[in-house]
């Protein structure tokens, strides 16, 4: 099996879909961000949002803390260490296809 | 695929930019920092040593309460008015030997070429007549070297403001040079008796505040109305907070 057929079957399925992607993408960038962030720069709905912050919980790629920001409660997201790596080796799985 | 992911981290990053509240805040430092310094050179002491004093005395005091103050009200700001429409967000910390390499090219593309250049306009003339050339250097270079500081933050950040502002400041810089040229001040150092060295020294001086400080009373105007502009947009767009939209 060649190289570029083994790193297209390698990629990650969970990041690989385009709304978790992004959510990826968003997350890799910052220490952490809520809900209203993800939500306005994904430009997903509140329910496709949810769904997929689920999905990447349940893979342990993303953390939530539930805060208080002054009396509101406060839900903030952040990559795990685990979910950083994944990124990473996406970000160069995909690079190595194109070269 | 990964263009379109670097798009979108570069537009996190910008995201502390997106309100123009920063802009503003650090243009109003600017301005109320390059009013200061021109009143604190408007009112020289005698001597050198207690006019540089006086002077830097003023212009720490403005620069370390007006950065407090300015910071103390962008997180006020932003907790009021931009985290409740698109959200909020804590950036990476840096860490320390990502502080060491930024600083380290900071000295290493900054202030390398500036003491070169002084290094070298010293081998082949004395103190004296170099300073008398640096009012009309000076802000061409400060012009210039923040010109790149903001293309390169601009592109960082995907701000293509940011490459305008840069322009502004790299002509502000050519034009207040230009101008100490107009009123008859060397581009080159030249020879000059001892015995007018120091009061040239001391006006050299003077003159260099002056036209540094209106070199950052520009750009501090400039980064204003950018900041205005890109508020009004972003005030346009998100005009209400996020859970009272219906």
């Amino acid at each position: 099996m060649s190289t570029a057929v083994q790193n297209i079957i390698s990629l990650d399925r969970v990041i690989h879909e385009p709304a978790r992607l992004i959510l990826m993408a968003l997350l890799s960038s910052v220490a952490s961000a809520d809900f209203l962030f993800l939500l306005k720069q994904s430009e997903l709905t509140k329910g496709n949002l949810s769904v997929q912050l689920s999905r990447l919980e349940e893979a342990g790629y993303i953390e939530i803390e539930k805060t208080f920001r002054g009396k509101i409660p406060h839900t903030e997201y952040r990559l795990t260490k685990k979910g950083q790596l994944a990124f990473e080796q996406y970000r160069k799985s995909l690079g190595s296809l194109f070269k | 695929m990964n263009e379109q992911i670097d798009h979108a981290i570069k537009g996190v990053r910008g995201y502390w930019f997106v309100d123009g509240f920063t802009e503003i805040a650090t243009g109003g430092l600017f301005v109320v920092l390059a009013l200061a310094a021109l009143l604190s050179g408007s009112s020289a002491p005698s001597t050198l040593p207690a006019w540089f004093l006086s002077a830097a005395g003023v212009i720490s005091l403005v620069k370390l309460i007006g950065i407090l103050a300015a910071v103390l009200l962008l997180w006020w700001l932003k907790d009021h008015f931009t985290y409740p429409r698109t959200g909020f967000v804590k950036g990476t910390r840096l860490s320390g030997s990502q502080i060491l390499t930024i600083l380290r090219n900071v000295i290493f593309f900054l202030l390398l070429p500036i003491v070169g250049l002084l290094a070298a306009s010293l081998l082949v003339a004395s103190v004296g007549p170099v300073v008398a050339t640096m009012p009309v250097w000076f802000p061409v270079g400060l012009g210039l070297v923040w010109a790149v500081l903001f293309v390169l933050a601009g592109e960082w950040l995907g701000l293509q403001r940011f490459r305008l502002i840069g322009i502004m400041s790299l002509l502000a810089g050519a034009a207040v040079g230009l101008w100490q040229l107009a009123i008859g001040l060397p581009v080159f150092p030249a020879k000059m008796p001892l015995e007018i060295s120091q009061p040239v020294v001391l006006e050299s001086i003077h003159r260099v505040l002056t036209s540094l400080s209106f070199l950052v009373l520009f750009t501090g105007l400039v980064l204003i109305v950018s900041g205005v502009l890109t508020f009004l947009h972003y005030w346009k767009e998100n005009p209400t907070p996020y859970g009272e939209q219906v």
